[in-house]
């Protein structure tokens, strides 16, 4: 869905993106991550036509159009950490007057704008003025807003920053359930634990480079070591450690009353011969799970524990 | 039959912006403050005639006096509206920077010129709520007679081209200017350099030809509305030219061919129109580069958030 390619911006001297390249597939919800000033927000602007790069090349699905035309924008649906409102516009007119903006009729709008602040749950506000909403709500207006022209892609640039914690839950769920209607959502956000829960994939971005990039399952598992299982055993549990230690990769890292933990460097059809074994030998199992990963402790080892 | 079908679509940041101005108080109270500088103008000039009448005149001719009152009342609205366009321009788009809602407005598909237009074409609107509400008492001076009606629509079409520069000047501020106040100073200086500043050629060769005439320095006064606004009201009510009076009551070969063209008829008034109204779309298509993210200078728009950051926080100190 979204092609980033070699992307670059400099100012003077300073480059906050770093030969940037990226690919979000259709469907996927990708979280964006980074320590400020890592060059998140710059290239979100960058996709959204706000900025433009130094080089390198934005491609979204199979359009041709280029950062900046109003096809690319067409296809783009923004929403920036903080915006502000109009005083003495309603939350109709509001929806209305973006939707014109896209060249959209206003029975179209009308229609659309009731089926969005019932997705985001403004139904009953839209004779409020927009000034009049809390934060969390405005966040949630600007969502309806951004999906007004059906956009293929929507970005979201810290949409929880500021909000309490209902309103992250509200926000939260509200991503989700666009997630499961095929939408693409890039999302940047500070909270990673957030991003975790949600996210399909994940990129960590730090001093304008991508780090890393991949299914959230992948970095969860790099973010682990990927490699330390749990062994819980109703019974046999010192031949059960005298058969891992006999294992070529494996360490056997604790042993408790009826669980082992154990790291390797082996694959799963490795791990599924080992749990074999064991079971041939008497040992009764009882469970058996892949240790998941810590996002935090790893973003905090790939940034070289830069603050957030 | 289907292209009358077709909706007319109104550029949408004319329709918000008259609908956040009409619910506005400030709308309200400025239309106040406007009829009631109208009415003390009205009556100080109505004193000012009556007075010249009982001294100088007879009583028989002070209604081809009150004549008068029209060119008062065009220039004391002429002269707030060159205030108040500017005031309303200048902080349209600094102000919808301030207010953080001209990212959005630019990742629409709104084309900067469109936004900027939009600005402008508002400013202009609401300056005709303002002149609309002037009408009556600049209707006074009909009663009299001697005036005609296509002199009202005349002058109404020089409001609008008045606005429409006075607001471009204005839109090109805010487009540079990150504040508002900024934009709003900026104008009023390009306002001093248009208004004031182009008499100076004129002046230094009236005076270089030791006040005989100005001769082709007069041309820089094209682009000055405050001359086009006298020529204007020269042509109206007197049906000659200033430019000619004041300049070129010269031979062709004292003033120069182009100085005693322009001094014929009308063709100073409508020259001087066109240049003022190419400055205002030059000014404008100025702001529709400076506002366009993919054209304009990167370092003026480093937003990353941790410079954003840094500047808010400047602000604050």
């Amino acid at each position: 869905m979204l092609y980033i390619n070699d992307l670059t911006k400099k100012y003077g001297s300073f480059t906050a993106v770093n030969h940037l390249s990226l690919h979000i597939p259709e469907g996927d919800l990708f979280g964006f991550v980074g320590p400020n000033g890592a060059g998140k927000t710059t290239t979100i602007r960058i996709v959204c036509g706000l900025l433009k790069a130094s080089s390198g090349s934005v491609r979204i699905g199979s359009s041709e159009a280029t950062v900046g035309t109003k096809e690319m924008k067409r296809l783009i649906g923004y929403v920036p950490d903080f915006f502000g409102v109009y005083d003495n516009l309603k939350v109709r007119e509001y929806m209305d007057f973006y939707g014109s903006m896209y060249g959209m009729c206003s029975r179209d709008i009308a229609k659309l704008s009731d089926d969005l602040l019932e997705l985001v749950n403004l139904s009953d506000k839209k004779e409020f003025y927009v000034d009049t909403l809390s934060r969390g709500m405005k966040q949630r207006l600007c969502v309806a807003r951004a999906l007004l022209h059906n956009p293929k892609l929507l970005i979201l640039d810290e949409p929880s920053s500021g909000l309490d914690p209902r309103a992250r839950v509200e926000m939260k769920e509200l991503l989700k359930n666009l997630h499961s209607m095929g939408k693409t959502i890039v999302i940047s956000s500070h909270i990673l634990s957030e991003l975790s829960e949600m996210c399909t994939s994940i990129g960590i971005m730090s001093h304008g480079q991508l780090i890393t990039a991949g299914r959230i399952e992948d970095i969860m598992r790099q973010a682990a070591g990927g490699k330390r299982i749990h062994i819980q055993i109703a019974s046999g549990i010192e031949i059960a450690v005298r058969l891992l230690q006999e294992q070529v990769g494996v360490i056997v890292e604790s042993v408790r009353e009826n669980e082992i933990i154990i790291s390797n460097n082996n694959t799963d059809e490795q791990i599924s011969a080992l749990m074999g074994l064991l079971i041939q030998n008497q040992v009764v199992l009882t469970g058996f799970y892949r240790e998941e990963g810590n996002l935090e402790a790893l973003f905090m080892q790939l940034t070289g524990g830069d603050s957030q | 039959m289907r292209i009358l079908a077709k909706p007319i679509k109104i550029n949408p940041i004319i329709k918000k912006d008259l609908q956040v101005t009409a619910r506005s108080m400030r709308l309200s109270w400025a239309l106040f403050a406007y009829e009631v500088i109208l009415t003390l103008a009205f009556l100080l000039a109505l004193a000012i005639i009556q007075s010249d009448n009982n001294s100088y005149y007879s009583s028989r001719n002070i209604y081809s006096y009150l004549i008068y009152l029209f060119p008062v009342q065009a220039a004391v609205q002429a002269f707030i509206v060159a205030l108040i366009v500017p005031i309303i321009t200048a902080p349209s788009i600094s102000g919808e920077k301030e207010r953080q809602t001209f990212d959005i407005m630019l990742t629409t598909c709104m084309s900067p010129f469109s936004i900027v237009f939009g600005k402008v074409v508002s400013a202009v609107i609401r300056i005709l709520f303002f002149v609309a509400a002037g009408m009556p008492i600049m209707a006074l001076a009909f009663v009299v007679g001697g005036l005609e009606w296509s002199s009202l629509l005349y002058f109404i079409l020089t409001i609008i081209l008045l606005s429409v520069f006075s607001g471009s000047i204005g839109i090109c501020c805010s487009a540079f200017c990150r504040k508002s106040i900024v934009a709003v100073v900026l104008s009023f200086i390009i306002y001093f350099v248009i208004y004031i500043l182009t008499f100076v050629p004129t002046i230094l060769r009236f005076l270089w030809s030791k006040g005989e005439h100005a001769g082709e320095s007069m041309l820089f006064l094209l682009i000055n509305p405050a001359v086009f606004f006298e020529e204007f009201f020269m042509q109206i009510m007197t049906g000659e030219s200033a430019f000619g009076v004041a300049g070129s009551n010269f031979d062709k070969s004292e003033v120069g061919v182009i100085t005693y063209s322009l001094s014929q008829g009308k063709t100073w008034m409508f020259l001087s129109a066109a240049c003022i109204f190419i400055l205002a779309i030059l000014f404008m298509l100025a702001a529709a580069w400076k506002v366009n993210p993919m054209h304009s200078s990167s370092k003026n728009n480093f937003t990353g958030k941790s410079n954003r950051n840094k500047r808010k926080n400047k602000d604050v100190q």
